[in-house]
């Protein structure tokens, strides 16, 4: 429409608009539209970014200048800090062990949603719901008095006459509390599943159980193969959300990733390191690690997926 | 037709609006001093502290104080920030575990110049001075005067028939009350917390033997075998059961309502003379004040009066002469003395506790006794700790849940936390 303005200038007029006047005169308004989200990208994504990049070639106290220290802070967390790898590896483990067992629940109860059940809308939005509270800190909370030494699970137990730890506060059990409250929160990658449920053509169901192929079978060779570019999007979403994992270790442990720093995921130790010691530089070398190794994974599943995604071609 | 504003146009509702903005940032009369003050508490030292500042500026026209509070956690991360960002409040609350930190980054404006010119200092105790200069700078002026304390639960040792002497207790009581405790109340309710990952306990009982958490060059004052013997020390009082389980301790992640102390699994808790009265507020029965244990009976040395917090101005604040006048106000008048109470502690000034004496209820006045009391047991104020004592503090905490859970022997922890500290220090250097 823009061009279509210039064209329809008269062409009589005495003095043609410059070349660059006229694209301002037909683009302006659309930058104009635009600059709220130019001001954002470049103010809080982009700037942040590149300053972090440099900062974490520093040492930034946040009082005083930073100092360049080049490599330093890359070298000291791959050669002389435990905390960097106790925490790479508690973050490994919520992933390793969260992401398969949350879309496996979710994929559970998005079959069962599907089965055409009354009050379909009230169901959905009700097992949404921990997914929409689930990083907030109130949940965390909640989790908190669930898990404790006197709270809900071990009276529950208590009335099988088994006696429950302390889920939250024993090295042994804390990781997995938060595990559980991470699969607890099924509902987006659920929702997900649904609508990739209803997209699998019905007669394909019909033609197999009248060759008499079992339900599992029609799940296996159905179901499943059909479903891959969804399984594959779910999984990719939600390990990212894993391993930037922070809200609810952060409100159990009381921002410690204690006991004994079983819950020291990694962005927690970034945010200790950031603001808690006041090493800015450090902290934002961890952060470029984590990009990097969010990135490197995800890169590799994108690699791998022809072998197992088959899309509808 | 598609209608384009021009350029001109464009421009003018532009600057009109960067004019607009620009203008909103400013006070409505331009004669207006403002000063931002902060500081980590709850909300009834909030109440309090608006309680002066709204004295204070009732009395003042023509300036305005912005008071803001969060909780410890919170405070800290925001306050580097804004400190990062030139955006620092004129007036901040200060811990001693930061303010050499922040001092001696040269964020903190030194308040010497103003001595005896807007600031008096006559009554302040000496040691509260020199717990707030840092490098023969006055820095921060002391809020309140508090010391290690344990607090209990004193109903609950009557109704097991434990006693204990408040200025004399010792760890051999802690072991053999402490069983005596646990079996009255049948392994419910143990006698104390686990003490051994608390930083401030360690501290007094290393001074109690002559040595300290850190020389004033920041160095550590003690060897790994003190850690080790530590650790051996709480591995005896745990097998006796007079404290808490590991389990139980680990819940505790520094806030009051999560002590054991309040969630009733403890009859007491280590914490420092001036939280009585917020102990207090959450746990029904009546609470007693003592001192953390002796290591032999009649030991001293161990405690010292410190500075609760303290007040510092910001190097940057466009009106000190005015912060420190509304600092002078806050701890010399006995207006802001009778609104404050002892929530901070029991004032630095002689003058402003003599003024509050009368009129303290009954639990402020214990822990303004206390401080009274503990004369001879106190030793001196260590000098102002290293700038990683924070993460020290963190570390002994978690070296003493690997001991507790059994993680670790005392043996392989005491040489293990050493070498944490020496990195650590040497690190921050």
């Amino acid at each position: 429409m823009a061009v279509q303005t210039a064209i329809a200038t008269p062409a009589g007029q005495a003095q043609r608009p410059s070349v660059w006047s006229r694209i301002w005169q037909n683009d302006a308004p659309g930058y104009l539209f635009l600059l709220p989200w130019f001001i954002g990208f470049f103010g809080l994504t982009i700037g942040p970014m590149i300053t972090s990049f440099y900062l974490s070639f520093t040492n930034f106290d946040l009082l005083q200048a930073p100092q360049w220290v080049g490599a330093n802070n890359y070298i000291r967390m791959f050669t002389a800090d435990p905390k960097f790898s106790a925490s790479m590896r508690v973050t490994l483990f919520f992933v390793v062990f969260s992401v398969p067992l949350k879309l496996a629940f979710a994929l559970a109860v998005a079959m069962l949603l599907n089965r055409g059940i009354k009050g379909l809308p009230m169901y959905r939005a009700l097992f949404y719901l921990p997914s929409l509270l689930g990083a907030s800190v109130a949940i965390a909370i909640l989790w908190r008095q669930i898990f404790a030494g006197d709270g809900l699970v071990n009276k529950l137990l208590a009335m099988f006459g088994i006696i429950g730890p302390s889920w939250i506060s024993n090295p042994n059990y804390s990781l997995w509390t938060l595990i559980i409250l991470s699969i607890w929160q099924f509902g987006s990658p659920m929702i997900i599943f649904l609508a990739g449920l209803r997209q699998i053509p019905q007669d394909m169901y019909e033609a197999a159980s009248l060759d008499g192929a079992s339900k599992w079978r029609q799940f296996v060779k159905i179901t499943l193969p059909l479903l891959t570019p969804v399984v594959f999007f779910n999984a990719i979403i939600q390990t990212i959300e894993a391993f930037k994992s922070f809200t609810p270790a952060f409100i159990i442990s009381g921002g410690t990733g204690n006991p004994i720093n079983s819950t020291l995921f990694y962005t927690l130790y970034l945010y200790q390191e950031a603001f808690g010691f006041f090493r800015m530089g450090y902290a934002s070398a961890l952060a470029w690690v984590l990009l990097a190794l969010v990135g490197l994974f995800t890169a590799f599943s994108f690699l791998t997926s022809k072998y197992w995604v088959h899309y509808d071609d | 037709m598609v209608s384009v504003a021009n350029r001109r146009q464009f421009l003018l509702a532009g600057s009109a609006l960067v004019a607009a903005s620009g203008l909103g940032g400013l006070p409505a009369f331009a004669q207006d001093t403002r000063l931002r003050l902060v500081f980590w508490g709850s909300q009834a030292r909030a109440d309090r502290t608006y309680g002066v500042t709204d004295l204070y500026t009732g009395e003042h026209p023509g300036l305005a104080i912005e008071g803001e509070f969060l909780g410890w956690a919170d405070y800290w991360p925001k306050l580097a920030t804004q400190t990062a960002g030139g955006n620092a409040p004129d007036i901040m609350q200060m811990d001693y575990r930061y303010i050499g930190e922040y001092a001696r980054r040269g964020t903190l404006a030194p308040l010497d110049q103003y001595v005896g010119a807007g600031l008096d200092i006559a009554s302040i105790d000496e040691d509260q001075l020199h717990n707030g200069t840092i490098d023969g700078k006055l820095i921060g002026i002391s809020l309140g005067v508090a010391a290690g304390a344990a607090v209990y639960n004193a109903k609950a040792l009557a109704d097991a028939g434990i006693e204990i002497d408040p200025m004399g207790w010792t760890y051999d009581d802690l072991k053999t009350k402490g069983a005596a405790f646990a079996e009255s109340t049948g392994g419910a309710v143990a006698l104390a917390p686990d003490g051994s990952g608390i930083e401030l306990l360690f501290e007094n009982w290393l001074r109690q033997q002559g040595k300290a958490l850190y020389t004033a060059e920041g160095q550590p004052a003690f060897a790994a075998e003190d850690v080790t013997a530590w650790f051996k020390l709480w591995a005896e009082l745990r097998e006796a059961r007079a404290i808490v389980s590991p389990d139980e301790q680990a819940i505790d992640v520094g806030k009051l309502e999560t002590s054991p102390l309040v969630r009733g699994k403890a009859a007491m808790n280590f914490t420092t003379s001036n939280q009585l009265v917020a102990y207090q507020t959450l746990v029904p029965d009546p609470l007693g004040i003592a001192i953390y244990p002796a290591t032999t009976t009649g030991s001293t040395g161990g405690h010292y009066r410190n500075s609760s917090q303290y007040f510092a101005i910001s190097a940057g604040s466009a009106a000190p002469e005015q912060a420190v006048e509304f600092i002078n106000f806050f701890v010399n008048s006995p207006e802001a003395a009778a609104l404050l109470g002892v929530e901070r502690g029991v004032p630095a000034s002689s003058a402003m506790r003599a003024a509050l004496a009368p009129s303290l209820d009954e639990r402020s006045q214990q822990a303004v006794r206390y401080i009274d009391q503990l004369g001879a047991i106190a030793g001196p104020v260590p000098p102002t700790p290293p700038a990683a004592a924070g993460e020290i503090e963190v570390a002994l905490k978690t070296k003493s849940q690997e001991v507790g859970f059994g993680m670790q022997s005392p043996e392989d922890a005491g040489p293990a936390f050493f070498d944490e500290v020496v990195a650590t220090l040497a690190r921050a250097a």
